[in-house]
């Protein structure tokens, strides 16, 4: 399949035309939820089709601290300096450098001004829901066993005017209101190492790599099945990283275009116009009788990976996972629908459609899809007429093109 | 001309293969926010593993943070003394209004079947070992209607430099029969 600049503007007229009732299965992929329809309108929004997990795009509006506790034994976090003060500054400066790779995409509306300055806090259990973002290498949590380094937790608002914490309060459906990074501190086979100590320290893995990846779940992220991407399923191997190191010709090296492509769909600057390009389409079985009989009403293929690629230099743009739509006020309907935005106009894009069951697979999207539907068993009360269950993805499909 | 092999000659051929996984799940550390558990370390970290069916899930906010309790049927304790019915603990959760979320946990749906490995925190609260890693979902061949199991993270590929490919790791689409074996042998191997 190939899509042209005019297919493609085509596409966003398309898309301006629904724009106000209709979502479709994106990718990249998002955390997604279903806003509390039981809820009054005027908290609700009265939609039951799902919404992005995200953080509002005001100025000054996110606030990062980091936790001055480090381990002892063993020492979670190794720096090249070793004093004191040394220490503490070169964690920090991986740390802004990290959430510089996020603030510097272009085409996004997340600018440097959109954070504030990062602050340091002594206390060694500061990560919890208190609607403070935080970073924490010194905090035990029950959800560390065996073999778990690092993880994110993100609290988001399923209706409007909710709290947490002393954090602000929810003005928008799908806000996040507190995000935490946890790296753990008890396991004495674990070291995260910086960049500048990761070569004398090589069964370390690297703090940067694993924090960039972390912030991104931080900023709204799910997985991505990319295997170049920030957000593909896996660290690193110890001793090595991710990608490419931040430049100061380039703060967002770390990140694929489809890590770039995903920011500009999740947080689009109204005022680009380069990446606004679109393309759409359904996927749907050439045998209609090879889709699942329940839940009732599938009528396309469920979680195809979808990617577009640059025509001309075959890289990957994007990835997208398919197999949904919805318009207000839902719920989510399964018809192999999907939708690859945040494109640049003028390009041409070829795309393939794969199950997912490559490079990685539902069990690590899980975020991006069970949560697309709510009904009586999952929320009582929830009403009948916006009630779905998602389907089990379809992972055995073969893909044809059809002119 | 066309062998047919015994049944313990299959067995056998299954067991290598396992164990062919098992040494390249130790060649390879990745996931997000994990590493990779041989399986022998699986068992290991273990306190306890069951084959277990899933009954309902709850949230709950405790320490600050909110949590959902998946309880589940234990059909079998394989290693350690479970009683009849458990709770498994795990970060995130949808409550009030908030969603907790924490890429990476497994979720359960009513009724399906899993062998879990599971470690007691402290409060005696069971956690799964390693999330994804210590969960292996009961599965029965449409076709042959044999049992087999997944692990959760054995979708997780492992790319190869050398190869420019991925491979799979993990347990995937292994017969039960063989997987209990398995279990056994390590637990009999670990015994001090």
């Amino acid at each position: 399949m190939r899509a042209t600049r005019k297919q493609i503007l085509g596409s966003i007229r398309g898309t301006l035309c629904l724009l106000a009732s209709v979502s479709t299965a994106q990718g990249y992929a998002f955390n997604v939820i279903v806003p509390d329809v039981r809820q009054p309108f005027s908290v609700s929004g009265g939609s039951a089709c799902p919404v992005r997990a995200h953080h509002p795009t005001t100025p000054g509006y996110l606030a990062f601290r980091w936790s001055t506790s480090l381990g002892t034994a063993p020492t979670t976090i190794l720096t090249q300096d070793q004093t004191p003060s040394g220490r503490l500054n070169e964690i920090e400066q991986i740390i802004q450098q990290s959430l510089a790779v996020w603030t510097n995409v272009s085409g996004t509306a997340l600018n440097p001004s959109w954070l504030s300055p990062l602050t340091r806090v002594s206390a060694q259990n500061a990560c919890g829901s208190d609607g403070i973002n935080s970073i924490c290498f010194n905090q035990p949590d029950m959800g560390f066993t065996p073999g778990v380094l690092a993880f994110t937790r993100v609290i988001v608002a399923d209706r409007i005017g909710i709290q947490v914490g002393t954090g602000p309060v929810a003005t928008e459906l799908g806000q996040i209101l507190d995000a935490d990074i946890y790296f753990n501190p008890g396991d004495t086979f674990v070291t995260f190492a910086t960049p500048q100590a990761l070569a004398a320290n090589p069964k370390s893995y690297d703090f940067e790599s694993l924090l960039t990846h972390e912030l991104g779940h931080a900023l709204g992220f799910s997985h991505s099945n990319v295997w170049s991407a920030m957000m593909f399923p896996f660290a690193p191997t110890p001793g090595t990283f991710a990608g490419a190191r931040p430049t100061a010709q380039q703060l967002d090296a770390p990140l694929s275009d489809d890590d770039r492509t995903g920011l500009r769909v999740l947080y689009h600057d109204p005022s680009d116009s380069t990446y606004v390009g679109s393309i759409q389409g359904r996927i749907v079985p050439a045998n209609p009788l090879s889709l699942p009989a329940a839940p009732p009403g599938v009528t396309g293929i469920f979680l195809a990976h979808v990617v577009a690629t640059d025509s001309i230099s075959g890289a990957v743009v994007a990835g997208s996972l398919g197999g949904w739509s919805c318009q207000s006020p839902g719920p989510a309907q399964f018809d192999g629908s999907y939708e690859i935005d945040g494109l640049a106009v003028g390009r041409s894009y070829n795309l393939y459609v794969e199950p997912l069951n490559g490079a990685a697979g539902p069990a690590t999207v899980t975020n991006a899809f069970l949560p697309l539907c709510r009904n009586s068993t999952t929320d009582p009360g929830w009403p009948p007429l916006q009630s779905c269950v998602v389907p089990a993805p379809d992972l055995e499909f073969t893909a044809r093109t059809l002119p | 001309m066309k062998t047919r092999l015994t049944y313990e000659q299959r067995r056998n051929f299954l067991l290598t293969l396992f164990l062919i996984g098992i040494v390249l799940i130790a060649l390879v550390a990745r996931a997000t926010t994990l590493v990779r558990l041989t399986f022998p370390e699986l068992v290991k970290d273990s306190s306890a593993i069951a084959h277990v069916r899933c009954l309902d899930s709850q949230a709950l906010f405790e320490n600050g943070e909110i949590w959902t309790d998946t309880s589940f049927e234990v059909l079998e304790s394989v290693k350690g003394n479970l009683p009849a019915a458990i709770t498994v603990r795990q970060p995130g959760g949808k409550l009030a209004g908030l969603e907790s979320r924490v890429d990476g946990t497994p979720q359960f749906r009513g009724s399906e079947e899993a062998y879990l490995f599971l470690a007691a925190q402290p409060g005696s609260r069971l956690f799964l070992v390693g999330w994804s890693q210590g969960t292996f979902r009961l599965h029965k061949n449409p076709r042959t209607g044999i049992p087999t199991v997944t692990q959760d993270s054995a979708e997780i590929a492992a790319y190869d430099p050398q190869s420019r490919g991925f491979t799979k790791t993990g347990v995937r689409d292994l017969r039960l029969d063989i997987f209990r074996e398995q279990i056994r042998r390590e637990m009999l191997r670990q015994v001090p």
